[in-house]
């Protein structure tokens, strides 16, 4: 009996150190994979239609752009354009492309990737036709682009093509490598915005063969460090290395040889990573924070984010036409606060513009144009807007605060809310709507004040007070109805300028009269982003938001 | 039988036909459309998109249109195109012509996506969702009708009190707490199963107990008040006079009878439950139909909204139908007329 | 002649005769039955929490020991210490991987904004409690009408109006609500002042919200009550009593309000007293999917839905609500069965 157990024991054991050895021996062959998830709302693989951060984060590492960004020093550096010149005048782009670079397409039958071929058998490179062709579609107003008026006016006849003319635009392949683009106006940030993903070349003949279903797993080619393995609608989508890609000074060989992205909701997502599920998240839930700052200090990393979160006033509305109530509701939001209840190292906001950005001014430089929260000031304001008006202050009409469903969203409200009934004995009234009906009453009859925010497409400020404030009407992205010449010269000079610190001016000069003098926008706080990371992964923090997977790693 | 069952179905198209025409109409009315975004596209994008969907057309145009592409089946000959907008549920080969078929049920492209057809959509998120309620109605009836036998058995006891708590316990702790908890507990606490996701048995386990533990309130009320409502029936005492153990009675006589009012709960109850929750599907990130009835109006995707709703209502209809048919097995006394 | 006058001549219907008779021997039905419900503890012991929770939540200033708006900002999510040792998972600030913060002057803890939660549950009340009762009455009103028409006239009105039934059953609770809700907050909110939307949004916001909860409520809950309203009128139009009525000329809304309406009424209430949890819980539903009240009000819906972010590392910010919202609907669903107990003369037998 006894010597029955032992043998069992012994047997038990040496069972289980074999299967132990095979299970060691089969891991280091296993392809490294890294899980994590993104929130709902399925992604958008085609260069010219992507328009959310998913979308744009892969299409990163599937299709690189012809410049890029340094993912932690946010410097420009070469993408598939080895290099570029410009001419004098500062409108036409040259750029050399990288010889070599395939298209390739994952092979699910042979599960790997392959390259693609051309007619008579050889692997089929990237070409400056492939980017005319990628550009041309993307400024077809037929292919619906999101994101095809932030490139329209940077090429010659970009706009008319969107309206619909016959033009030819001013994007030319000079020989398969070499690829001239013109613009019909100068500025800065040109290299980097010709680099954004509705700038990327295209296949022509699998968009033309597969229509609007070319980005399926099955038809889907690329060229980047990544291939697409396999996307499954609101599911998940999987990311394969491409061997094939011919390393850079700037983009590796990818050493982690799949990315598997679940969609799952914030909650869950930390549930799963929490359970070891998944390897990386880049969303907190708020209220675990202090719990993670506790539990996870070693793999939590908060890193500046790419959005202002604002309020605006509509000018033309009861009561908040009035600058000096403007101003005062600005100012008797207390910023500190808020950044407090967030509680995730998010910046009080004194600009509309990130300071991260190239040619942001800096609050701190310019303590003066910046607005601040002070209690004090803002009744002062509360006063001189009732003096104004010759009213008194059960006089105010009812303002009402709109902004989209959303917890978080609704809790600042409320903080909000309760600031400037404390500061101006003012109640506010707050209405939420959904998201579509927010944006539709935006456009056409804006509440007195409405939450909203910006993230920037490119680093550079002119994506932000330009392109959000420049203009005004229902098309643009500036809901306040307000117009101001001042405000709008500065811009105008500023764009065509190539001096970042001079630059810088201008835009403070324009966001004092934005938040202070006309006060048509309460800025109140930059985004942070929230990373959880399990200690296996190698990994760079990517300041721009798009992460470059093709640098990360698995340790052991 | 078959004069009945004919009627019923014409009540469903009409039935299907104003629940269309309702929604049609409705989610018309309500600002914003499946091309409104944050960042304005431009006028002719906006312009070209609608076109392209035939959002330009007048609403009643519209309408019918979606009416004929669902209803009316369509012959088609050559080569099958990829087009979202050319999907069909139903593709039968015909034996002549160049590649002739016949196809029906089209609900259309999703606006939101431009790659996925709403068939697509139910053919890869309904099965998810339609084994997810099984499972959960399994689980309510598992723990639903025990509980009320159990407290109709022992009325006003204990064991009653104690059966009633616990299904109501069931009710009013949320998917929305409950889920939570039970993955932190399971999943990270203790290590045993996986928190989300589907595609194994493993995964399915808890959201198919906190999704049937919800339900199972209503049908652990429903069997105690039916069940106590059929032991006072004078067939039951007349057996319990005769000397029959109760528990015999019980199982043979009285739950059969009790079940009828159950029955006609759990046919709505199914099909509620296979077209997907919401909740449960949101907390335990399954890829199930449910999301989808309620992000196709966030995201003003008709064709998604129009599609949701019909299957929904067919669903309804499908399984009071089957309701009324189980009706007839149970008691034989009731009669199609 | 005037109906009432007809009324009154008219030989008492049968069942009046059965419980004159009856009366002889004890009281009448009613009492009986109030004898019976007042013998069913379990019954009882959920009619004294209702009452309590009705009582609260009117007197609500008076006894909450904080105002429900205000918002400290020195005890974001914190916690009392007993609160703490219960949840061992809760660790306090300044221990080993603490993260709460402790603050023993709010009883069961704060919120995100630093608010008393007993303080807003025992606001939350307000609303869930009055969806309790005003959600059963709209889905009375108009589902009785509803199917007392239907079945009283019956034939191809009652087929039409019983396929309207089928066809708003058909339609996805989920959909209907949240287009009902987007339709009606877009729409009413462009109105011009004095119109009927207008007003009805001004009520809206005045009550936080709650005016298009009751609508959502009643246009997906009449259905249930109209069906078995009908049923009940099918099982009685045939009795000797109406057709008296009907024989010496009484007019049809007469009939219908004298004599189908008492005899009817009993099952249906007691149908409502047991469906009021998921009016109830409809409310929490609506605050998870963002359409509930407006905030700041509170309501255990959204307290659940906001505390449900919070479960794992602040649990007592959705237990607690939850548990609020246990007991109501345990009471609830005690009352209404001791209810249909006792009005069911057959199971008084048992007891």
């Amino acid at each position: 009996m006894r010597k029955g157990f032992v043998v069992l024991l012994v047997g038990l054991l040496v069972i289980s150190s074999v299967l132990m050895t095979t299970a060691g021996s089969t891991k280091a062959q296993e392809p490294k994979v890294l899980y994590t998830a993104l929130l709902p709302g399925d992604v958008k693989i085609d260069p010219s239609l992507a328009s959310d951060a998913n979308s744009i984060t892969m299409l990163n590492v599937l299709y690189v752009g012809l410049t890029g960004l340094h993912d932690e020093t946010v410097a420009i550096e070469p993408g598939v354009a080895t290099e570029w010149t410009v001419s004098d005048d500062g409108l036409v782009y040259t750029f050399t492309l990288a010889q070599g670079v395939s298209w390739v397409h994952y092979d699910a039958e042979a599960g790997e990737v392959v390259q693609v071929m051309d007619e008579a058998g050889a692997p089929l490179t990237l070409k400056a036709q492939d980017f005319v062709y990628g550009i041309t579609r993307t400024l077809n107003p037929n292919t619906g682009s999101e994101y095809s008026s932030v490139l329209a006016p940077w090429v010659v006849n970009g706009q008319e093509s969107l309206a619909g003319e016959a033009v030819e635009l001013g994007v030319k392949a000079l020989d398969d490598y070499t690829l001239e683009i013109t613009s019909p106006q100068p500025a800065g940030f040109l290299p980097m915005l010709y680099g954004l993903w509705m700038a990327r070349p295209q296949l022509q003949s699998v968009v033309e063969e597969f229509g609007d279903t070319w980005t399926e797993a099955a038809n889907y080619v690329s060229y980047g460090p990544y291939a697409l393995k396999s996307w499954e609608h609101d599911v998940e989508v999987t990311l394969i290395k491409n061997p094939f890609w011919a390393e850079t000074m700037y983009i590796p060989q990818a050493k982690i040889d799949e990315i598997n992205f679940i969609y799952l909701e914030e909650p869950a997502q930390l549930t799963a990573y929490e359970a070891g599920e998944l390897d990386w998240i880049a969303t907190v839930p708020l209220a675990d924070l202090d719990r993670m700052r506790a539990e996870r200090s070693d793999q939590l990393v908060i890193g500046p984010g790419q959005c202002t979160y604002y309020y605006g006033f509509n000018v033309l509305k009861d009561g908040v036409s009035n600058v000096h109530l403007r101003r005062a509701l600005s100012m008797a939001v207390d910023r500190d606060v808020i950044v407090q209840i967030l509680n995730a190292g998010q910046v009080p906001a004194g600009f509309f513009t990130l300071p991260a950005l190239a040619a942001a001014p800096h609050q701190e430089d310019y303590p003066d144009l910046a607005i601040w929260s002070d209690a004090a000031k803002a009744q002062e304001e509360f006063q001189a807007y009732l003096a104004d008006e010759g009213i008194t202050a059960d006089q105010v009409p009812q303002i009402t605060l709109q902004h989209n469903t959303s917890q978080a969203h609704a809790t600042l409200a409320q903080a909000i809310q309760q600031m400037w009934k404390d500061t101006l004995g003012l109640e506010v009234q707050i209405t939420t709507q959904d998201f579509a009906v927010h944006q539709e009453t935006m456009r056409f009859d804006a509440p007195q004040i409405w939450r909203l925010g910006w993230c920037f497409d490119y680093p550079d400020t002119h994506n932000f007070l330009y392109d959000v404030f420049r203009f005004v009407g229902p098309d643009s992205n500036n809901h306040t109805n307000w117009e101001n010449p001042e405000f709008q010269a500065l811009l105008d000079e500023a764009k065509t300028m190539t001096d970042n610190a001079a630059r810088a001016e201008l835009y403070a000069q324009a966001e004092h009269i934005l938040v202070y003098e006309d006060a048509v926008m309460i800025p109140i706080y930059y985004y942070t982003s929230i990373d959880l990371t399990q200690p296996y992964v190698v990994r760079t923090y990517a300041q721009t938001g798009n992460e470059r997977f093709e640098k990360w790693d698995l340790s052991e | 039988m078959a004069q009945y069952t004919a009627r019923r179905f014409f009540y469903l198209l009409i039935v299907l036909l104003m629940v269309s025409a309702i929604t049609f109409f409705i989610m018309h009315q309500i600002p914003g459309g499946p091309f409104t975004r944050e960042k304005k596209l431009h006028p002719t994008v906006l312009k070209n998109l609608n076109a392209k969907y035939n959002l330009d057309d007048p609403l009643y145009k519209q309408y019918t249109d979606y009416l004929i592409d669902l209803f009316v089946p369509e012959i088609t000959t050559g080569k099958h195109s990829g087009d979202v907008t050319e999907d069909f549920l139903v593709n039968i080969d015909l034996p002549f012509g160049d590649n002739a078929a016949l196809r029906w049920i089209n609900f259309g492209p999703s606006f939101n996506s431009r790659t996925l057809s709403v068939n697509d959509i139910i053919e890869q998120h309904l099965p998810i969702s339609a084994q997810l309620g099984l499972g959960a109605l399994l689980v309510s009836m598992g723990i639903g009708i025990p509980l009320g036998t159990i407290a109709a058995l022992r009325k006003n006891t204990v064991y009653d009190y104690f059966s009633m708590s616990t299904a109501i316990l069931g009710v009013s702790v949320p998917v929305i707490v409950l889920g939570p908890v039970l993955k932190y507990v399971v999943a990270v606490e203790l290590d045993l199963l996986p928190s989300s996701g589907w595609g194994s048995w493993q995964q399915a386990i808890m959201p198919a107990f906190a999704l049937g533990f919800a339900q199972s309130a209503l049908l652990a009320r429903l069997t105690r008040a039916s069940l106590l409502q059929v032991l006072n029936e004078d067939y039951i005492r007349t057996a319990k006079a005769k000397g029959l153990r109760e528990r015999r009675v019980v199982l043979v006589h009285a739950m059969k009878n009790a079940m009828i009012p159950i029955a006609t709960v759990l046919g709505p109850l199914f099909a509620a439950l296979i077209t997907g929750t919401f909740v449960t599907e949101t907390v335990f990130g399954i890829p199930g139909l449910g999301r989808y009835f309620v992000t196709s109006i966030t995201n003003r995707d008709y064709a998604v909204i129009m599609g949701t709703t019909l299957l929904f209502a067919f669903f309804i209809v499908l399984s009071n139908f089957v309701v009324d048919l189980t009706y007839a097995w149970l008691d034989p006394r009731i009669r199609y007329d | 002649m005037s109906a009432s006058e007809v009324v009154e001549t008219q030989p008492a219907p049968a069942s009046q005769v059965v419980s004159l008779r009856t009366v002889e021997k004890t009281r009448s039905p009613w009492m009986d039955a109030w004898r019976r419900l007042r013998r069913n503890r379990a019954a009882l012991i959920g009619f004294v929490v209702i009452s309590l929770n009705v009582l609260a939540a009117i007197f609500a200033p008076q006894i909450a020991p904080h105002s429900y708006t205000d918002q400290n900002y020195t005890a974001l999510n914190s916690a009392p210490s007993w609160i703490i040792d219960l949840f061992p998972k809760m660790k306090p600030l300044g221990a080993e991987g603490g993260y709460v913060r402790v603050n023993d002057d709010y009883i069961l803890g704060t919120d995100n904004l630093g608010r008393d939660l007993l303080t807003r549950i025992i606001y939350g009340a307000r609303v869930s409690l009055s969806v309790a009762f005003i959600g059963p009455l709209v889905s009375l009103l108009v589902g009785t009408m509803f199917g007392m028409i239907a079945g009283y006239v019956g034939g191809r009105v009652d087929n039409i109006m019983m396929r309207i039934v089928d066809i708003m059953y058909a339609f996805p609770t989920l959909l209907l609500v949240i287009l009902m809700m987007v339709f009606f907050r877009s729409s009413l909110n462009q109105s011009d002042p004095g119109t009927l939307a207008f007003r009805l949004n001004e009520i809206d916001s005045r009550t936080g919200g709650m005016i298009f909860i009751f609508i959502g409520i009643g246009l997906t809950s009449w259905m249930d009550t109209a069906r078995l309203a009908r049923g009940q009128v099918l099982s009685v139009r045939q009795k000797e009593y109406i057709e008296a009525a009907n024989s010496i000329g009484a007019d049809t809304p007469s009939i219908i309000f004298r004599h189908v309406l008492p005899n009817i009424l009993g099952p249906i209430v007691v149908a409502e007293s047991l469906a009021i949890p998921r009016y109830i819980s409809f409310e929490a539903f609506l605050s998870f999917i963002g359409l509930g009240v407006n905030p700041p009000t509170p309501s255990w819906g959204s307290l659940i839905a906001e505390g449900s972010n919070a479960i794992i590392s602040y649990p007592n910010q959705a237990i607690f609500p939850a548990l609020a919202l246990f007991f109501v609907m345990f009471a609830f669903n005690f009352l209404g069965d001791g209810l249909r107990d006792a009005l069911d003369p057959r199971s008084s037998k048992e007891v």
